[in-house]
């Protein structure tokens, strides 16, 4: 389990992370969100005894992040663009990173075919990091950073430079992981968080924006219910009825051409039966209902809102 | 400030695998067995005389070249390419990631110094040499690497790019060997602290044989001293 409690990093004067508090339970996956230059990455090296917080406190286990040494044997780290000794084979590397977290000698050989065959290595062992593709090393890393069997991933961008199919796989990896261990992982890709996590946390400018499963996200930043309507008939009698029906109810004149007027009709409460209010007002006032859908709140949409930036 | 010895050892053993696998090594080897035996073969014969002092005072200008290449992308390459993370971020001390570098880093100035023996042992079949003379020329050879291995490693840890940690460790040892030849110069109070401060001189007082306490602790003090700096710089990270 890791938890964070008013976790802050300063760079100067500057705060990069700022009073951030979540907790990410044994067994689940965690996200984490934001544009660049937010604090994900930050996070994550406090997390991992890279930088201590300079108030607050992080804690891997119960463990202190600022007991360092205990922290790190249970922590998995693939940092950023997955760092690795190019000059080293695959093996060679892997044997480096096992010895480095104490991996018993007599086990080592057997853990590296174990997490060579898991992260898609097999045949690739003997061959020097330099020579592989992005996509290899970036295996390379997420396979070292499982060697010593961590209760706790901490994955930065695990996917960049990955084909779609390398995607698919290593997501499908993360996911059995993050069944038997406490996963964060940051990430650009929304779509890759929303497959991935249980839970993802959004970010920006250090301070937490917003935090939960993909539906409390987006009832969080939901600017309520939309309904976009196209209609052919007196609209304005349409407009008068359901604003009279809902108070609070917005609307907005899209278009009209050749007869047919676009509507988008706006209310901050999702259980009012709007659509059926409106089909009732076109049918009352003899209209013609030719098209009606209720906008969906995307985890794009969300990004957007809680950061104002585009993922 | 807990060191383990086995990571330690095994951050060593990475150390040399990469200067075994990459021509780097190899480059270096070469090209200062060739300048050591270019310099042993011009003395011998100039001078006709089974006796390696002159020898000795080139290899401390040699050291001077060679060692701040060996030790440059100690800890610039880690940083540059990002896998100073993946150190920092392992259960070990800092002064474990300093001590392997370092630990390597000797290995390999030993490996070179061993590889060298071949000269004296030549010299002692062809004529009359002062063996316990050239041990204790050897040993202040060894210290005098190992202190310049440490300048070096902090030069390397100062910087993410290896040419300026070249640039810098070299001028630092250019530095001690411009003070120590321009000693004369100075004022007798200041010509006593050079004496005090300068590794070339206490390098030159154990290549008459002799091995004095005040020479071996001043190697000491160095080595503790710019290791100690260079765990500061990789720690300094952590203050900012």
């Amino acid at each position: 389990m890791i938890q964070a409690d008013k976790l802050s990093r300063l760079y100067g004067e500057k705060y990069a992370v700022r009073d951030l508090s979540f907790h990410i339970n044994h067994g689940e996956v965690m996200g984490l969100l934001g544009p660049n230059g937010a604090g994900k990455s930050t996070t994550m090296k406090m997390l991992t005894c890279f930088l201590p917080p300079s108030s607050g406190t992080a804690t891997v286990d119960g463990i202190d992040v600022q007991q360092d040494l205990d922290v790190r044997r249970r922590v998995g780290y693939l940092p950023e663009h997955a760092p690795s000794y190019s000059d080293l084979s695959v093996q060679e590397h892997l044997l480096f990173m096992g010895r480095m977290y104490g991996v018993p000698e007599a086990t080592l050989k057997d853990k590296i075919h174990e997490m060579a065959g898991a992260c898609g290595l097999e045949g690739r062992l003997s061959q020097r990091i330099d020579e592989l593709s992005k996509g290899y090393r970036q295996r390379v890393g997420l396979a070292a950073s499982m060697l010593h069997n961590p209760d706790c991933l901490i994955l930065d961008e695990p996917t960049t430079g990955l084909d779609p199919n390398q995607m698919v796989e290593i997501r499908q990896l993360i996911r059995r992981l993050g069944e038997k261990k406490t996963v964060l992982l940051s990430s650009h890709i929304l779509s890759e968080v929303d497959a991935v996590c249980d839970r993802m946390m959004i970010i920006d400018s250090g301070e937490l924006r917003g935090m939960g499963t993909r539906d409390e996200l987006i009832a969080l930043s939901s600017v309520g219910l939309v309904l976009d309507v196209c209609m052919r008939g007196d609209a304005d009698a349409v407009v008068v009825q359901i604003c009279r029906q809902y108070k609070g109810c917005e609307v907005d004149r899209l278009g009209l051409e050749e007869g047919v007027v676009k509507l988008a009709f706006r209310h901050s409460d999702m259980t009012i039966p709007l659509a059926e209010a409106v089909f009732a007002a076109v049918v009352a006032v003899g209209g013609v209902l030719l098209e009606m859908h209720a906008q969906e709140t995307s985890l794009e949409d969300v990004f957007h809102r809680l950061t104002g930036s585009d993922a | 400030m807990s060191i383990s010895r086995f990571q330690m050892i095994s951050l060593c053993r990475k150390e040399w695998r990469v200067v075994m696998d990459t021509p780097l090594g190899y480059v270096m080897a070469i090209a200062f067995l060739s300048m050591c035996g270019f310099f042993f073969e011009s003395n011998l014969f100039l001078l006709g005389q089974a006796d390696m002092r002159a020898w000795f005072s080139i290899l401390s200008l040699l050291l001077m070249f060679f060692i701040p290449a060996m030790a440059m992308r100690m800890l610039a390459d880690e940083k540059r390419s990002g896998t100073f993370e993946l150190l920092a971020t392992m259960p070990i001390t800092t002064m474990t990631i300093v001590l392997g570098k370092y630990l390597a880093l000797c290995l390999q100035i030993l490996a070179l110094l061993v590889l060298t023996l071949l000269y004296p042992l030549t010299l002692s079949w062809l004529g009359n040499l002062d063996v316990g003379q050239v041990l204790a020329s050897y040993l202040a050879a060894v210290l005098l690497a190992s202190s310049y291995a440490a300048v070096c490693l902090y030069a390397s840890a100062v910087t993410r790019y290896e040419v300026v940690a070249y640039v810098f460790g070299f001028i630092m040892l250019l530095l001690s060997f411009l003070f120590f030849k321009a000693m004369p110069t100075f004022s007798h109070a200041v010509q006593d602290w050079l004496v005090l401060l300068s590794p070339l001189s206490h390098y030159q007082s154990m290549l008459r044989g002799l091995i004095r306490l005040s020479d071996v602790m001043f190697f000491i003090a160095m080595n503790g001293l710019f290791l100690t700096l260079t765990w500061f710089e990789l720690e300094r990270r952590r203050w900012r």
